[in-house]
């Protein structure tokens, strides 16, 4: 069962940048993978393909069993909410509360408000920040705020789980525990995609690691 | 609109490993898209007074803008009425065959005054005519050229009907007749006034097509700003799966108050603006016909003012949300 299938895939911006070219590579269902590389390599490009923030401009991309040069514009959301999307810079909301900051992919999908309130209670129990909710993110450490973003991202129990430099800005130490949740998730069945550039901590953690190169895929881990 | 995922599931047998993937059932969706509503009308409501002298400033221009046309319509109903109710009895004029004998003509005046169809009869004999002719014209020495008195009989009539088909068609029966000479409907004041409304209205649609494009607009732009505003829940919202329709809401439900809250403020205006004009229109009314009420806004003319008003906020809505929010994409 492929979660992720890559199949000569290339992305050319307008102007003229050539951000990947040439990937194959595949994940399976059920599998934690590192994505690794300098800046600019194309870690980011990858993830927006994934997420159709972008399309490619050659070959293609599978999500599950989705060909996604195939799904129209309007059923990109419906794509979009099984996947769950870590971001370096967490892009939470400081106009609401923790809670409703969780709540937002719920109520985007129709949940009824007492269902919803218990998976928002969860998954900010899962992060260990559930005594946070009723505060506004502003108030919280980058630490905190990363793992909203992390309760946020799982609160709706998504399939695939991807992360874009979920570390970026925190210490070693917080940046393994928030490696270790990601490995919590991946141990219940989530397929979990984690972009990074901290080679030490992800040579400490043994997991697969896809190398990107100028664009180009220099090692799938396999 | 919440069409099922196309992949929501995996085929095949059970997968070996994986998330058991939350399910939301038809009714769960109608009754969350239901609430979602509920909910975006009233946050759209609160977010309305939060920032109250910035919204107060929107909601009087749209007032004045709703306000004049309803003033306008109701002065424009007002005159209507009043003009219907004014004796304008339109007269027909009988120019009688000059050659007529005197008897000949006052035979047919009292002919005429049997008919049922006439309020009243009146003969001006030539004698008659003359005399008014020199009474009320400085033409009097016109008269010298003549040997004999030039004027013919008239016989001016006052039908009981005043629709002017059955007036037309009244004054061509009464030019068949022999002793007729023309028959002349007077009905130049009463097209007068009707050119004079047709022309009076037709100014206030074009005034009333020109404000509600400035409703349009300020509320399109009102509704910009808003977007602007709030970007970064747009982009945070698209990548957790909102869709076009979830993310317009808010800004469709804001173009809604501000066109009802705006038909509201411009229902007081006008009615405030007829009750200053009440006095003096009900002075000139009573010259003309007694026991006259100024009308106002009426009941009809309300809704339609505040349905107009949530019609044009909703739209100048869309087209903000249309040009705006199609460039909010996160990537």
């Amino acid at each position: 069962m492929t979660a992720i299938r890559f199949s000569n895939v290339g992305k050319r911006y307008p102007n003229g940048h050539e951000a990947l070219t040439g990937l194959n590579f595949a994940l399976e269902s059920g599998e934690l993978a590192f994505l690794t590389g300098h800046s600019g390599a194309g870690k980011s490009t990858l993830l927006k393909l994934i997420m159709l923030m972008e399309r490619p401009t050659r070959g293609e991309v599978w999500v599950g069993e989705q060909d996604l040069s195939r799904l129209p514009r309007k059923q990109i959301p419906f794509h979009r909410r099984q996947i769950g999307v870590v971001f370096q810079n967490h892009q939470l909301l400081f106009d609401r509360s923790v809670f409703d900051n969780v709540a937002l992919p719920l109520q985007i999908s129709g949940y009824d408000p007492v269902d919803a309130a218990r998976r928002v209670r969860a998954a900010l129990d899962k992060v260990g920040l559930l005594s946070r909710e009723k505060l506004n993110p502003v108030t919280l450490s980058s630490g905190e705020q990363q793992r909203i973003g992390i309760a946020r991202a799982i609160v709706h129990k998504p399939r695939l789980l991807l992360a874009d430099e979920p570390t970026g800005n925190l210490d070693p130490a917080l940046s393994e525990d928030i490696m270790h949740l990601f490995e919590q998730f991946n141990r219940i069945g989530t397929t979990v995609l984690i972009a990074s550039h901290d080679l030490s901590l992800i040579n400490r953690l043994r997991h697969r690691v896809l190398t990107l190169q100028g664009g180009r895929l220099v090692d799938d881990g396999r | 609109m919440a069409a099922e995922p196309r992949n929501s599931r995996r085929g095949g047998a059970t997968p070996r490993r994986g998330a058991v993937q939350h399910r939301i059932g038809v009714a769960d969706r109608m009754r969350g898209w239901l609430r979602h509503h509920m909910e975006v009308a009233r946050q759209a409501l609160v977010r309305l007074w939060s920032t109250p002298l910035a919204s107060l400033m929107t909601l009087a221009v749209l007032a004045i803008a709703l306000a004049l046309p309803s003033f306008i319509f109701t002065a424009l109903k007002n005159v209507e009425q009043l003009s219907a109710g004014i004796d304008t009895d339109p007269h027909i004029s009988l120019y009688l065959d000059v050659t007529l004998s005197a008897e000949r003509v006052d035979q047919l005046s009292r002919e005429l005054l049997l008919r049922d169809d006439l309020v009243s009869v009146e003969l001006i004999s030539p004698e008659k005519g003359l005399e008014d002719f020199r009474r009320y014209t400085r033409f009097d020495d016109l008269l010298e050229f003549f040997d004999s008195n030039p004027l013919p009989a008239v016989i001016t009539l006052i039908p009981r009907s005043s629709d002017p088909a059955a007036l037309t068609r009244m004054q061509q029966a009464l030019a068949q007749l022999p002793e007729v000479e023309e028959a002349r409907l007077d009905l130049e004041w009463v097209r007068r006034l009707a050119a004079f409304m047709a022309l009076a209205e037709r100014s206030a649609w074009v005034l009333g097509g020109l404000l509600s494009l400035t409703v349009l607009l300020v509320v399109g732009n009102t509704v910009r700003m808003t977007i602007e505003s709030r970007r970064d829940e747009i982009l945070v919202s698209k990548m957790v799966g909102a869709t076009d329709a979830w993310v317009r809401r808010p800004f469709l439900y804001s173009g809604v108050w501000f066109g009802l809250f705006g038909a509201l403020l411009a229902w007081l205006l006008a009615q405030l603006a007829l009750a200053l004009i009440a006095e003096p229109v009900q002075a000139l009314a009573t010259l003309y016909l007694n026991g006259y009420v100024v009308q106002g806004l009426g009941i009809g003319a309300s809704l339609t003012l505040l349905s107009t008003g949530m019609l044009l906020g909703l739209g100048g809505a869309w087209i903000a949300v249309g040009r705006h929010l199609r460039d909010i994409e996160p990537g």
